[in-house]
């Protein structure tokens, strides 16, 4: 047999080439006229429903979720936002509340068993207290109370006023805190033309009254303002009360002691030790009382205005600065929502080009590979 | 088949599956006879050549004349689907695959003729995969060596070079077998 020439070469080539079978080329032919309806050997799902989607089709959908994501987040921030903001003036109350509590006249505890017993009932009366006196000298947590927190509210009430009506709305005042077992702690009335006219009320009123009582004063006379306030304040009094017990311990140890001593001047030293101790115990007791005084009664800070009511800055009706106030706000809002959601979306797309880069590349190696 | 399978844009759909319908037309054996070569298998190559076109019938407005002939950007497509299909053969276990019927249209022929045809598909066999790919490229698919150079991410002499080498490779081996 001799060596096929070139031509002949590819001429038996030609003629080896391999044909389709006419089943098969019919089929094919009839996809084709049909615009080759996408098949898969594997149950078509809905992620392969998408993926036979073209991209641009994708875009828009998608760009509307995320405008659609972005409108909602930003109107929620910003919701929240002005939320915060109307409650800024409640939180600076909270803030000088407990001062004014600090500042309340508090008597000074004697160490005798009926007073403790006094404080213990105090305690036990105490809206959110953590600790209570059990009547044999020891303090101890109640677990119905460690279910309560104990909160300091505090409420300030702006109240308008003719001149004329500014001493019969205090004494409504007056008689609204003493219905309600409240406390006035300063008071203070002007008379005068409106404007000058007033009066200003410093309350102290059961918490849980608090809300009656709100609702009493409110309804004197003309509402301009009311504010509440809430501050937990259970944290320092579990502490001091975990304080005072080991105090108490502390006490009945150098009792044990004072009871062993042989000698006079081993018994002096305890004994002043123990005052020392006492005059601690009775701090911390001071403390927890104030604390618990401070969660039982809240602060009502009531004025009585004259005259036309103060428009807080920007009041009045809404006009073109509050809408363009507005849209500021809304625009940084929503720029800040732009940036966070780039900083998430950034990376993850980074991510995502890279996997994808790396899966090409290892696909385009592993074709070049498989012909090796 | 020269003709671009873009159309102006408002008649972009018709013209655009028309020009299609043509390349498929001229080009449906010659596919088949490719990834036939490089599969090796006749059931295999069905499948792979159904799905050449139809991914190429998916991304018909994404060619671009400006890089090659429509035969080239077709090939191009059903080589990547046929090494695909050797990518998951390589991960599977290996396939029994009928080897395609090489010297069928043969059995007419004189007996001379056969025995050549014979020998010329014997040694096909045992040529390297990337040698028969450009020798299927060339006579099963008829492409042009710079189409054949497309195909393959190749420069046209390159491919020349490659094509000539495997052919004298090829008539060593019939050499051999004779």
């Amino acid at each position: 047999m001799e060596t096929p020439r070139d031509d002949q070469l590819a001429e038996d080539l030609r003629a080896l080439r391999p044909t389709p079978h006419p089943q098969f080329a019919t089929e094919l032919d009839k996809r084709a006229a049909a615009g080759f309806p996408r098949r898969s050997r594997l149950p078509r799902i809905s992620f392969g429903r998408l993926r036979a989607v073209r991209p641009r089709r994708l875009l828009l959908p998608a760009a509307g979720l995320a405008a659609i994501a972005i409108a909602v987040t930003t109107a929620f921030v910003a919701t929240n936002e002005s939320k915060e903001s109307e409650g800024g003036g409640g939180s600076l109350l909270s803030l000088t509340a407990p001062q004014a509590q600090e500042s309340a006249p508090t008597t000074p505890p004697v160490e005798t068993a009926g007073e403790e017993a006094t404080a213990a009932s105090g305690a036990a009366s105490s809206n959110g207290a953590s600790f209570s006196y059990d009547g044999s000298g020891r303090y101890s947590r109640s677990s119905d109370r460690l279910d309560n927190r104990s909160v300091e509210r505090s409420a300030q009430i702006v109240l308008g006023a003719d001149p004329a009506d500014v001493a019969e709305d205090a004494a409504k005042v007056l008689e609204a805190v003493h219905a309600h077992n409240g406390i006035v702690m300063r008071s203070s009335t002007r008379q005068g033309a409106a404007g000058e006219a007033g009066a200003r009320f410093e309350l102290l009123i059961p918490s849980a009254k608090l809300n009656d009582a709100l609702a009493a004063l409110s309804a004197i006379d003309e509402v301009r303002s009311r504010h509440e306030a809430t501050a937990d304040i259970t944290a320092p009094t579990v502490n001091v009360g975990e304080l005072l017990q080991d105090s108490k311990a502390r006490i009945d140890s150098l009792l044990g002691q004072l009871e062993g001593a042989e000698t006079e001047s081993e018994r002096e030293a305890v004994e002043a030790e123990l005052r020392q101790e006492r005059r601690h115990r009775a701090r911390l007791r001071a403390e927890l009382q104030n604390l618990q005084r401070r969660a039982e009664l809240s602060r009502v800070l009531l004025r009585i205005e004259t005259g036309a009511a103060e428009e807080p800055s920007g009041g009045g009706a809404w006009g073109i600065d509050d809408a363009l106030g507005d849209a500021g706000q809304i625009f940084a809002v929503a720029a800040a929502v732009a940036v966070v959601a780039l900083a998430i979306l950034g990376p993850i797309a980074l991510i995502a080009l890279l996997a994808w880069l790396t899966h090409r590349a290892w696909v385009r190696r592993e074709r070049r590979r498989v012909l090796s | 088949m020269e003709q671009a399978l873009v159309a102006e844009a408002k008649d972009a759909p018709r013209a655009g599956d028309l020009a299609f319908d043509r390349l498929y037309r001229s080009s449906r054996d010659d596919v088949y006879a490719y990834v036939a070569s490089l599969l090796r298998d006749e059931a295999a190559a069905e499948e792979v050549t159904a799905a050449a076109f139809e991914r190429a019938y998916r991304k018909r407005n994404r060619f671009d004349p400006e890089r090659g002939e429509p035969r080239a950007w077709l090939f191009g497509i059903a080589r990547n689907a046929a090494l695909d299909e050797l990518r998951c053969r390589g991960r599977q276990a290996e396939l029994t695959a009928e080897p395609v019927d090489f010297d069928g249209a043969s059995l007419d022929e004189d007996v001379a003729q056969s025995e050549r045809r014979l020998a010329v598909a014997e040694a096909l066999e045992r040529l390297e995969p990337r040698e028969r790919e450009l020798i299927a490229l060339k006579f099963f698919a008829g492409l042009e060596n710079r189409e054949i150079a497309r195909v393959l991410g190749i420069g046209e002499s390159n491919a020349g070079t490659k094509l000539h080498r495997a052919m004298t490779k090829l008539r060593e081996a019939c050499d051999g077998n004779a």
